[in-house]
């Protein structure tokens, strides 16, 4: 090595150098570090989301069927890009963006259905006042319908494809198209790779004209890779 | 007349081309990067590198071309794709041509690795080659998982969303890898931002210093299997046989001399015995 170098470096200069280097190379590469990285610094996702928190309408319960699921799609407004908000808060006499960006997400709705031992399905909780009417419910009949709807996300828990509704060998099931994750009519994991059940809606309410309301929010669980209560849901 | 002409233009040819020879040396460069000899038997496998570095150029060609009327907000990625694809003039192709390069980028990719990896193309002194290849194919899968999500229609979108779960569960740096690429808690248009910079400037900008270093790499030790490096080799290591040969044979016959037989014939374990 030593006669490769017809200019040696002593201490003092490889030590000087080494200081100059490491102040050039924090200045330059921390700020556009952080720059690119931010979302990872600051972005409280759960609390700081970008869906509009509003109540969004999913569509009549009295229309889910019930033996089988019924397919309901939502859209969630979405007032990203950044700066909106800080835009907003700042002049609030200016004018809103209109991008108008939307979130589309599909929902199941099911009846709570109990399995018996084998795990085929038996007994469906589905209200029986639903076969004489559609709206006008009373306050009783709102939380008896909240109480046996299973409202689900099509996104599967695994890797997020959308999942269908298959009937094979006379027994219904969801199987994601993916990798075979399988849940049954409740959302409740059966097979394959899926870390956990499907995720369903927390936030739900039914009105008096009979229509379900979703906020979006999910049932989120500690340990599941990329969705925890920390994380941020790509669903 | 013709032929006066002719000879004219050779003459004022043949001095332009020794002027830039003499300022820029690009004729001796240019042999030097063109040319390279290889063995007649399987040349057609010489090519794949090349193959490569020809369907990048054009990636870089078309994708410089698209940005002129490529938009990438939510509201209008879609439509200006679209507007590509039915309105602008040749749109059609020139996406034709960015989308169909790059898919065949990566098998002939594919393709290159397996020629190099059969032949043994990345032994010394080509190790680093191999490591600056792989680096390279690392840069062109993120170009075209970036890529995918731009087009925002229903496959790029929920294949990047795929994508982007599956990167979820790696281990201890998951959570960050998908704040990384959202840039916010959905697929939105902040995500669709950050795969515009990383699809049209990060990832592009990382590609081309490392394609030059592969190329430099390449012509400093030469293609892998030239036939002058093969006669080399094999020359260098029939002598190094002989070498080691005579080497035993010397030690031997310092250790046991005189048990030659009449003939000057020895036996192989050379312990003197006749078999």
């Amino acid at each position: 090595m030593t006669e490769l170098q017809k200019d040696p470096i002593t201490r003092s200069d490889f030590l000087g150098f080494g200081l100059i280097g490491t102040i050039m190379g924090a200045a330059i590469g921390i700020p556009s570090a952080a720059f690119i990285f931010s979302p990872i610094i600051k972005t409280n996702v759960l609390k700081q989301s970008d869906i509009s928190p509003g109540w969004q309408e999913v569509g009549p319960v009295s229309e889910v069927p019930k033996d089988e699921p019924k397919f309901f799609e939502i859209e969630f407004p979405i007032d990203q890009t950044y700066g909106d908000r800080e835009v907003q808060k700042q002049f609030p006499e200016a004018q809103k963006s209109d991008r108008g960006f939307v979130v589309k997400n599909a929902v199941w709705l099911s009846w709570k259905t109990d399995h018996d031992d084998s795990g085929h399905p038996g007994k469906v909780n589905r209200p029986s006042f639903l076969d004489d009417k559609s709206e006008g419910f009373s306050q009783s009949e709102i939380e008896e319908i909240q109480k046996n709807l299973n409202i689900l996300s099509n996104s599967c828990a695994h890797l997020g494809c959308p999942v269908r509704w298959v009937i094979i060998e006379g027994e219904g099931e969801f199987l994601c198209p993916c990798h075979g994750g399988i849940y049954d009519i409740n959302g409740t994991y059966v097979a394959g790779p899926p870390p956990r059940d499907m995720y369903s809606y927390v936030k739900s309410e039914v009105r008096e004209n009979g229509k379900l309301y979703v906020k979006h929010e999910y049932d989120t669980k500690e340990g599941i890779p990329g969705i925890s209560t920390q994380e941020p849901y790509v669903v | 007349m013709i032929g006066r002409v002719r000879s004219q233009v050779t003459e004022v040819n043949k001095v332009l081309v020794d002027w830039m020879e003499h300022r820029t040396g690009i004729v001796t460069a240019t042999e030097h990067f063109l040319y390279e000899p290889v063995p007649k038997r399987g040349v057609w496998l010489y090519t794949l590198g090349s193959a490569t570095l020809f369907l990048i150029s054009l990636q870089f060609l078309t994708g410089i071309l698209l940005l002129f009327y490529y938009v990438p907000t939510t509201d209008h990625a879609w439509n200006s794709v679209y507007y590509i694809m039915n309105e602008a003039y040749f749109g059609t192709l020139i996406r034709g041509i960015h989308y169909w390069s790059a898919n065949f980028l990566l098998a002939v990719i594919g393709l290159h690795m397996a020629q190099v990896f059969f032949s043994g193309g990345y032994k010394a002194p080509r190790e680093l080659n191999w490591v600056v290849g792989v680096v390279l194919l690392l840069l062109v899968i993120g170009l075209a998982f970036t890529g995918y999500l731009l087009r925002w229609d229903q496959d790029g979108f929920w294949a990047s969303v795929v994508g982007m779960k599956i990167g979820s569960y790696s281990p201890l740096v998951g959570g960050y890898v998908i704040n990384f690429l959202l840039g916010g808690d959905v697929v939105g248009p902040a995500t669709l931002s950050r795969f515009f910079a990383l699809h049209v400037w990060l990832l592009p900008a990382a590609i081309a210093p490392f394609i030059g270093i592969h190329l430099y790499l390449l012509r400093r030790h030469g293609v892998f299997g030239s036939e002058f490096e093969y006669t080399e080799r094999l020359s260098k290591l029939h002598e190094q046989q002989r070498l080691e040969e005579y080497a035993r044979y010397e030690l031997e016959d310092e250790d046991d001399e005189g048990y030659e037989d009449g003939n000057g014939y020895r036996n192989r374990d050379g312990n003197g015995y006749r078999e």
